[in-house]
């Protein structure tokens, strides 16, 4: 087992060396104002595993899983990553195609599966989507995706403290995913490795008060790190420098400077984007992407680099996009919507079907958005807006009339390509398989927008059918009632019309008297 | 010098003509220069597929391409890919297309009023022209790319190749029609009842025994009109089934049969299939639904009124098949608006101006509620299911049924139009 802590000062946190003491047999820290990421790395073949794991792993190529706040976070250098908030899983079975309930199964008891806020698949086949054929050219993407909304990893911390930890030390590590902005659990069975890697933004109230031992057995190796972003020499690398050192091994920490190229760059704090959605909603929905104009500079990649404003949106199967409406090559719906086109989607496109027959989780849209002309640069205050129109799926019957459709947050980054098609180099921080990434090339690097707002999960009213129950009148026995008799009595009324046509007049025709009757005779 | 009048054939058809070209070059303007589209989503839906088929492969790669491959071939010039405004009109055929199926359907009406019902060339034209050639609603389904009004020009050429007495040409219709759009299937009842001996010349029966009586029912024109609409609609069916295999089967025929119908629509059966199709269990009455709706358009209807009067018999299985269907949309509405004209000049909502009006106003009541509260729901979010569009579509339903009832009623009691028309004409 390797365990990997990273500390992350910002340019103004305050750090004195008293603050970071790394001795024989532990490390400790105190009160130290910094973003941390907590990274384990288990070898599946050497380290035993609980058999709810192994089953799954047993079975999968590639499992990797994404799990974001809905509150707001900085996502800053080198972990400037961003995914849609909530669960996303990235998987490949072990046999193309052949996917069994195991996996759903694991899921369901490590997140929860509360209708809703949890994870509701039960067997990937059924639920996952395919993402599109694009990403195939990209190694880096699997062959099964799934998302579902998941507000809080509660449950996640009862699986660890139930089947993983065996001391108290270990709850209290599993009690820190409370306050966690993102997580990342990896298994590769190339490697054979799977890992876990947890990143706070901000350090608890006064600040990161932490004493990590030395390692109980020779193989295991903990490495600590205490690091800030340095201004970086090339646009596409990322420089740190800071404090690094092996715990039990090192007698104290060293200083060090080293420089990494990166796929993800966080933009400058103002470079935010909101998301809105114009009232009433109605069962049309429109969401708007808000940017400031001032926000709209290309980002500082290279300059041979090609780059272009994106968002990935992760919708659950109560929203959808109408295919054929967004992937219109018409200007004048484009420039009526901001977007230059649809580059990808993937999952639930089914246009008329309710939510409950839809057994997908979703989909998901990657949209290449337009940025305003130089010469309509408007004030650099006011915003550029995108719409994206969605439509509501109708959802069950409830007490209220209504129910709850949440839509999470996209995300905003630039894709800057360029023609060089080698691979990214080494980067000890580098995060993958995150959705989008996949539908770019190797080399693509992303500069990624923040979102602004205390709540990253829009809630949208969907109006449903009004269900009372007990003694209201329109309960659904009445409902049904009340049609039956509404139809059965128009049969009969038209019924009795025709009985006293033929009363009056039999079957034949009607008698009209004339030439014609009479040359008959 | 004589007076001016509207009402000629020239004018008349001049002016439809007009009216769809106004329309045609509208919504090209429109398209072209706002985001919001004159043509229709289901043209798209057509048109895609004959790109489709262009390419050699099936309609129904298009997602919600549910109609016979007819349709697709017919529009492949739609998919040519020339210069470009060239290409524009090319695109634009199918609503020409559609547009010009209109004009000859109210043609067709039009011989029909004038040669077998023996109206005056201004009479017929005038419900001709208020009813389907200048009806601005009928001008622009067409226009934006509907293909209801083909079903307008099959109906109104069934009609015409019976009452002329055409009896390999109406089964051939027949079968075609319901190849198309499944429900013209409720006709070949009524015609087969109609179409008896004396229809042919026969001289009145007697009254024979029952044997007799079924023995004379087989009568040639029966016989070449129902084998003309099967051998039509099996080969046609064969022929598809060969070209596209199952899913020619299934998007065809099929969905229409396993659809949920669980959005809110006029029929009075909405509110019920949401409820059950997201799993509120009752008794299922809904299951039921085809039942009302077959007896009375299938059996009953053609069994008291094809031999009284076929127009208005099939008016009414018109009105009954879409007022009792499990979904009803506006587009629906157009089928039963092509044979109005054929009811309308000697019934009783023109014979009495009040009941009319009192009609007109109900049905348009009826819509404007349910349209009301279908915008509450659509566009404000209000859930507007209960009581709003169930009570909504339940009076609407009962607004129909009363108006069904008033066209049962002309048609069963009044004397055959044509057969009137015939005896005039002998007595002058």
């Amino acid at each position: 087992m390797k365990r990997r802590i990273t500390f992350i000062q910002g340019p103004a946190a305050p750090f004195d060396p008293h603050q970071a003491i790394l001795s024989s047999n532990s490390f400790a820290v105190r009160n130290l104002d910094a973003a941390a990421e907590d990274r384990i790395t288990i070898t599946t073949d050497q380290d035993k595993l609980p058999l709810e794991l192994r089953k799954v792993f047993d079975q999968s190529q590639e499992l990797h899983i994404r799990w974001a706040t809905e509150q707001p976070f900085d996502a800053l250098a080198p972990f400037a990553s961003r995914v849609s908030p909530g669960l996303h899983v990235h998987y490949t079975p072990r046999i193309s195609n052949q996917s069994s309930d195991a996996l759903c199964d694991l899921l369901r008891t490590m997140f929860g599966a509360e209708e809703g806020n949890g994870v509701d698949c039960m067997i990937p086949k059924d639920s996952f989507t395919t993402p599109p054929p694009l990403s195939a050219q990209f190694a880096a993407s699997t062959e099964l995706q799934y998302y579902t909304r998941l507000p809080t990893l509660q449950h996640l911390v009862a699986f660890i403290r139930n089947i993983i930890c065996h001391d108290h030390e270990c709850d209290a590590m599993a009690g820190s995913l409370h306050t966690a902005d993102s997580v990342d659990i990896d298994y590769d069975r190339a490697s054979r490795t799977l890992t876990a890697s947890v990143f706070w933004s901000t350090p608890p109230v006064g600040g990161w008060e932490e004493d990590i031992k030395k390692p109980a057995s020779t193989v295991d190796k903990v490495e600590v790190g205490i690091l800030g972003a340095e201004p970086n020499v090339t646009p596409d690398e990322i420089k740190m420098g800071g404090l690094l050192g092996v715990v039990g091994e090192d007698k104290k920490l060293k200083p060090t400077m080293f420089s990494f190229p990166s796929r993800h760059h966080p933009l400058a704090e103002s470079a935010k984007y909101s998301i809105s959605f114009s009232q009433p909603t109605g069962l049309h929905p429109e969401m708007s992407i808000s940017i400031p104009h001032s926000a709209l500079d290309r980002p500082p990649a290279p300059l041979d680099a090609t780059c272009a404003l994106h968002t990935y949106l992760t919708l659950p199967s109560s929203v959808f996009l109408d295919q054929y409406q967004v992937s219109t090559t018409d200007p004048l719906f484009l420039k009526e919507h901001n977007l230059v086109s649809l580059r990808a989607f993937s999952g639930e496109t089914d246009l008329e079907a309710p939510d409950w027959a839809v057994e997908l989780w979703g989909s998901t849209w990657l949209f290449e958005l337009a940025t305003p002309s130089t010469t309509e640069n408007g004030d650099p205050a006011s915003n550029w807006t995108s719409t994206i129109p969605l439509h509501l799926r109708y959802l069950k019957p409830s007490q209220s009339g209504y129910r709850s459709a949440h839509v999470p947050w996209p995300v905003v980054f630039w894709a800057c390509v360029s023609d060089d098609q080698s691979k990214m180099g080494l980067n000890p921080f580098d995060r993958t398989n995150l959705g989008y990434d996949g539908l770019f090339g190797p080399r693509t690097l992303f500069y990624q927008l923040h979102p602004a707002s205390e709540q990253l999960v829009e809630e949208l009213s969907v109006p449903v059918l009004e269900l009372e129950d007990g003694q209201g009148l329109f309960q659904s026995r009445n409902i049904e009632i009340g049609t039956s008799i509404v139809i059965v009595l128009g049969f009969l009324w038209i019924l009795t019309k025709l009985i006293r046509v033929v009363w009056a007049t039999g079957f034949e025709a009607n008698e009209v008297r004339g030439p014609d009757h009479e040359k008959k005779e | 010098m004589a007076p001016y009048r509207i009402f000629t054939i020239p004018r008349v058809f001049v002016g439809a003509i007009l009216l769809r070209v106004v329309f045609l070059v509208y919504g090209g303007w429109q398209d072209a220069n706002s985001a919001v589209k004159y043509t229709d989503i289901d043209y798209m839906v057509f048109t895609d597929a004959s790109r489709y088929v262009a390419k050699g492969e099936p309609p129904y790669a298009r997602d919600t391409y549910r109609y016979t491959p007819l349709l697709a071939w017919m529009l492949l010039p739609t998919a040519w890919d020339g210069p470009k405004p060239w290409s524009t009109l090319a695109f634009a055929f199918g609503k020409v297309l559609f547009a010009a199926a209109d004009v000859v359907a109210g043609w067709l009406v039009l011989q029909l009023l004038r040669r077998v019902y023996r109206l005056s060339t201004a009479k017929a034209l005038r419900y001709v022209a208020a009813v389907w050639l200048w009806n601005p609603m009928v001008a622009n389904i067409s226009t934006r790319g509907s293909a209801e009004g083909l079903l307008g020009v099959l109906v109104a050429a069934l009609l015409w190749a019976t009452l002329t007495r055409k009896a390999i040409l109406a089964g051939a219709i027949l079968g075609l029609a319901v190849h198309f759009k499944i429900y013209p299937f409720i006709y070949g009842a009524s015609i087969i009842w109609w179409w008896d001996a004396q229809r042919d010349g026969a001289p009145p029966a007697g009254q024979p025994d029952l044997f007799t009586r079924a023995m004379e029912f087989v009568t040639h024109s029966r016989v070449r009109v129902t084998l003309s609409a099967l051998a039509t609609f099996v080969a046609l069916n064969g022929i598809m089934y060969l070209q596209y295999g199952m899913p020619f089967l299934h998007h065809t025929f099929f969905h229409h049969l396993t659809r949920i119908d669980h959005r809110h629509n006029f029929s009075p059966y909405s509110t019920l299939l949401y409820l059950t199709s997201a799993g509120q269990t009752g008794y299922h009455f809904e299951a039921l639904a085809f039942l009302p709706q077959l007896l009375l358009s299938v059996v009953a209807l053609p069994l008291v009124l094809a031999k009284k009067n076929l127009a208005t018999t099939m008016l009414a299985q018109t009105f009954a098949f879409v007022t009792f269907n499990k979904v009803c949309t506006s587009q629906y509405f157009l089928w039963y608006l092509i044979l109005l004209p054929f009811y309308l000049p000697s019934s009783s909502l023109m014979g009495r101006p009040k009941l009319g009006i009192l009609a007109a106003i109900l049905w348009v009541v009826g819509q404007a509620l349910w349209l009301w509260q279908g915008f509450n729901l659509e566009f404000l979010g209000l859930s507007s299911f209960v009581p709003g569009l169930f009570l909504a579509s339940l009076f609407f339903f009962a607004v129909n049924i009363w108006i069904l009832g008033i066209i049962i009623q002309d048609g069963g009691l009044n004397g055959d139009p044509i057969a009137m028309a015939r005896k005039v004409h002998w007595e002058d």
